[in-house]
């Protein structure tokens, strides 16, 4: 279970990968009537939908809407009050935090989490640790450890080589968006979850998150939380519009444009 | 009663345990024993004395711990100084009652004067951290330390009963039977009447300290800060106000234990840290924050310690230690604490 | 706490040796030397009663300076191991005591108690921040209770007396000068051990479960398994501290690991500082000090020599208040105002 998803770089261990992939067939992501209550308020209420592997979905909505919370379900910040949640066909709902990433799971923070105190290096270090053996090994590792060098072409893969030994605390805000990146990459990620990457960047740095996720290799898929519809609708091949923590359309990209509901919810109805 | 119909529906097996416990224990107190049960169990008045000093104990442990669990409920404040204020008040209260030879004289003095202090503590040193979880608990540990010298080098190492007054000194019958006579009559339990008092006091106390926690504005302002500050700061209430007097009543509320520890039993040092250590393990048992959470706590502990020491006096402390644990292991929040 | 993995090749010995500032080595020298110009009492009561305190409080560093959890029973783990040695090894009590050689007694000890110290790990990282100290505390607390009731295993209220190092290798462990050398090298070891630690993949995991443990969780760390890990790892020292400790006193009673004696770790620790390895050893050798000489220290300032507690406890208040990161904070901010040297005209300023 665990020892399936060896490290490695992105896409480095694609057979690894798609060896789980034909295991398990059917959807990569699977949520089933997943309700998150905070007292008696429904952050998320009866929230079905699924993902097939490699597919990537944008989640759009309000502020408010429950995209995070959504989330924090899928990845085991907090168990979910109802509902079923499903990984490569395997019933995770109530998995603590660390066995859905083993299992190839990855997520990025809207307000970044990282360790302000370490720096790059050491940053994705941890990440790539945390899916390997080792995590409690009292030896230092040496240069040659192939997970320094992992965590190197990951650094390299985020352009942050430059920044590879600097505090993570005196990033900008830009490069500290990137590092999110790099450490949901790290090991054998088989399904990631990107909160809003695009917020607060610059029109360049924008460009290059476009890149970064492009350039992911097709057995990997992803859900983006994203606000600009224009990277949502760049870098995703479907969509699912959520409205007060519900599921509220779910189509391509230019279904969705087009939608006249959504246009007047969600748009405004000052687009196209 | 929501909560507790929530809770049969919920557990059902607990349910049936705990009822089977209860009844259980009011045959063991009400009926007169057959002989083989004394074989097993040794004299029924010996049984009986056992559950009343635990209740009663725990009657104390509840008056040291609810100004605790009160404080720690609103402010995060592990207030690990509560057990000198305990003793503080013991020895204020005793000597209240030396000079005046009032014994109810010294409730209100030695709520006033600790209080104050509480008041004082609140206002010159913890507003001044907040936020600071461990540094607050860590300050507390000093003050401790500093009090514990002080009290030390001001009354000394000996050891101070309170004297009860009179009309609460002696025994008492109570309608409890204890055991037959050869020739058929019942025989009565009798009690030492100061106890019972006390235990009375405690119950009047805790349900005043509920009543007021759920029905009054105070007490509304305070339970929504216990569950979320925020609310607390936003409905416009000066939050410091209402910190300054729950500080202030928890530590009243500690001296007054005091007083009736020194009458209960006695008041020397150590006392500091042994009823600090037991308002740690009730409310660690109870649940954090909870004024009903640190009586049920206090009854358990109490009931745990006294039938310890009848039945297995070397182990009575594991008892306390072991019920401890099993919370923590199965239920980490306490028993009625809120799921964090 | 920026702690960068190695880039370049090895450092190798020399190199590294090269690397230790020269303070660093004055004060190994001046501690290597110090039974030439020490007397004995000094050696014995203060230097060797450091290292051991230095020790104990050194493992309650690692939880709460790496894992960010603050233990109040290593002291309660310390004691247990003295508990073992006397148990097993002899003792005064020889009704009890088994008798066993060094090398079964010795390693069983630092075992067990380090089971033990597991233990209450796993117990206390259910909850979190000031519960860590309320459970521990009151754990130290039932440790202290039960040996103080239970005769048969812990001989109660007396506990055991003459417990004294075996002799090895011909020399009397308890004698000043052997006895400071033993102690040196245990401080000195496990000094070290912590220092590499910190930069070991499990030291690196344990300061990212401090800092941000959800996002630990998100990168497939077990945080509860590195924190109780961090209890293991922090008992051995505190139990190999534990036997010194009772050797240097021949006895272990209930009272080793009383409540006074639980805080007074802390109060080591936090004076001396909790963010790096060698302010236990700091603040283990003021409170050294300070407990020896306080009589006189007293009697000087006009009171009774009975009052060292309330100097502990004001100092203690005093650090908590005003310098929480302890006497090498307090270092690190003479340094930092050297070094940015005041504007004179602005004056020092905060």
């Amino acid at each position: 279970m665990v020892a399936l998803t060896r490290p490695a770089t992105i896409g480095a261990d694609r057979s690894a990968a798609e060896r789980l992939g034909s295991v398990t067939t059917g959807n990569a992501l699977e949520l089933r009537g997943v309700t998150k209550l905070f007292g008696a308020l429904a952050a998320i209420s009866d929230v079905t939908m699924s993902v097939r592997p490699g597919e990537r979905r944008a989640v759009l909505g309000s502020n408010g809407a429950g995209k995070t919370t959504l989330f924090n379900c899928v990845t085991g910040d907090f168990l979910p009050t109802s509902g079923t949640i499903r990984l490569f066909g395997e019933d995770i709902s109530n998995f603590p935090a660390h066995e859905r990433i083993r299992r190839g799971l990855r997520r990025t923070y809207q307000i970044s989490l990282l360790f302000g105190g370490m720096s790059v290096a050491d940053n994705v270090y941890l990440a790539c640790l945390g899916v390997s053996r080792g995590r409690f090994s009292l030896l230092r590792p040496r240069p040659s450890d192939p997970i320094i060098g992992r965590a190197d072409e990951l650094i390299e893969a985020v352009h942050l080589t430059r920044v590879r030994d600097t505090l993570v605390s005196s990033l900008s805000y830009g490069q500290q968006r990137q590092l999110e990146i790099a450490l949901a990459l790290a090991g054998a990620p088989r399904f990631i979850l990107f909160d809003e990457p695009a917020a607060g960047l610059s029109p360049t740095e924008r460009a290059e998150l476009i890149d970064i996720l492009t350039g992911l290799p097709d057995h990997i898929g992803y859900i983006i939380i994203e606000h600009d519809m224009d990277v949502a609708l760049r870098v995703a091949e479907s969509v699912t519009m959520m409205h007060n923590g519900r599921v509220f359309k779910e189509g391509t990209p230019e279904e969705i444009e087009n939608d006249e509901e959504v246009q007047q919810l969600y748009l405004g109805g000052g687009h196209g | 009663m929501g909560t507790l119909q929530n809770f049969s529906t919920r557990h059902p097996i607990w349910t049936v345990i705990i009822l089977v416990l209860v009844v259980g224990l009011a045959w063991l107190v009400f009926a007169p024993w057959p002989p083989g049960l004394e074989q097993v169990l040794g004299r029924k008045r010996i049984f009986l004395n056992a559950i009343l000093s635990g209740i009663t104990l725990g009657a104390l442990y509840f008056l040291v711990a609810s100004g605790f669990t009160l404080v720690f409920g609103l402010m995060r404040n592990v207030n690990l100084a509560h057990g000198s204020l305990y003793l503080l008040g013991g020895y204020i209260g005793f000597g209240v009652v030396e000079s005046t030879g009032y014994w109810l004289l010294a409730f209100p003095v030695v709520f006033v004067v600790v209080g104050v202090l509480g008041l004082l503590l609140q206002h010159q040193v913890f507003r001044r951290m907040e936020g600071e979880e461990l540094r607050q608990t860590l300050v507390t540990i000093g003050l401790s330390i500093v009090l514990a010298d002080l009290m030390l080098w001001y009354w000394g190492g000996q050891s101070y009963q309170v004297y009860s007054p009179d009309w609460l000194s002696g025994p008492m019958e109570l309608p409890i039977i204890s055991s037959l006579r050869s020739n058929g009559d019942p025989v009565y339990l009798t009690y030492p009447r100061v106890r019972l008092a006390i235990l009375f006091a405690a119950i009047v106390i805790g349900l005043a300290m509920w009543y007021a926690l759920n029905r009054s504005r105070l007490g509304m302002l305070i339970r929504a800060g216990v569950d979320d500050r925020d609310i607390l700061a936003a409905s416009g209430v000066h939050i410091q106000y209402v910190f300054l007097a729950v500080f202030g009543f928890g530590a009243g509320m500690a001296g007054i234990a005091g007083i009736v520890g020194g009458t209960f039993q006695s008041l020397s040092p150590g006392e500091d840290t042994r009823f600090l250590l037991a308002s740690l393990v009730v409310v660690i048992v109870g649940g954090m924050g909870s004024i009903p959470g640190a009586a049920i706590g206090a009854l358990i502990i109490g009931l745990a310690e006294q039938i310890g020491l009848v039945y297995a006096p070397t182990y009575s402390v594991v008892f306390t230690f072991l019920i401890m644990a099993v919370v923590l292991a199965f239920r980490p929040q306490g028993l009625l604490g809120a799921q964090r | 706490m920026a702690q960068a993995l190695p880039t370049t090749a090895p450092g190798r010995l020399t190199t590294a040796l090269e690397r230790i500032p020269a303070p660093v080595w004055v004060i190994a020298f001046l501690l290597l030397l110090m039974p030439a110009f020490a007397n004995n009492f000094v050696l014995y009561q203060i230097f060797g009663w450091s290292f051991i305190l230095g020790m104990i409080a050194l493992s309650l560093m690692v939880l709460a300076g790496y894992g960010g959890m603050v233990s109040l029973a290593q002291m309660t783990v310390a004691a247990l191991a003295g508990y073992v040695v006397a148990i097993l090894g002899t003792s005064g009590v020889p009704q009890i005591s088994l008798g066993w050689p060094w090398w079964i007694h010795i390693p069983l000890a630092i075992l067990i108690a380090t089971l033990f110290g597991t233990l209450v790990g796993a117990l206390a990282v259910r909850t979190e921040g000031i519960y860590t100290i309320m459970i521990t505390l009151a754990i130290a607390a039932a440790f202290f209770y039960f040996t103080r009731q239970n005769y048969v295993i812990f001989n109660g209220y007396t506990g055991f007396n003459n417990v004294i190092p075996p002799a090895l290798f011909g020399v009397e462990w308890r004698q000043p000068v052997p006895f400071y050398y033993l102690t040196l090298g245990c401080a000195t070891l496990s000094y070290l051990a912590v220092v590499w630690m910190a930069r070991t993949p499990f030291g690196l995991a344990l300061q990212g479960v401090r800092d941000n443990p959800r996002r630990m969780g998100a990168l497939g760390f077990h945080v509860t398994a590195h924190r109780i890990f961090a209890y293991t790892f922090a008992s051995v020292i505190a139990a190999v501290g534990g036997i010194l400790l009772v050797w240097q006193s021949a006895q272990v009673v209930p009272g080793t690991a009383g409540i006074p004696q639980v805080i007074d770790i802390l109060v080591v620790a936090v004076v001396g500082g909790l963010r790096r390895p060698i302010g236990p050893f700091i603040g283990a050798l003021i409170y050294a000090v300070l407990s020896v000489f306080s009589s006189d220290i007293l009697h000087a300032f006009g009171m009774s020599g009975e009052r060292f507690k309330l100097v502990i406890g004001l100092g203690f208040l005093a650090f908590v208040l005003f310098s929480p990161d302890g006497v090498l904070g307090l270092w690190e901010k003479y340094k930092a105002r050297r070094a940015a040297s005041p504007d004179p005209l602005l004056g020092g300023g905060r």
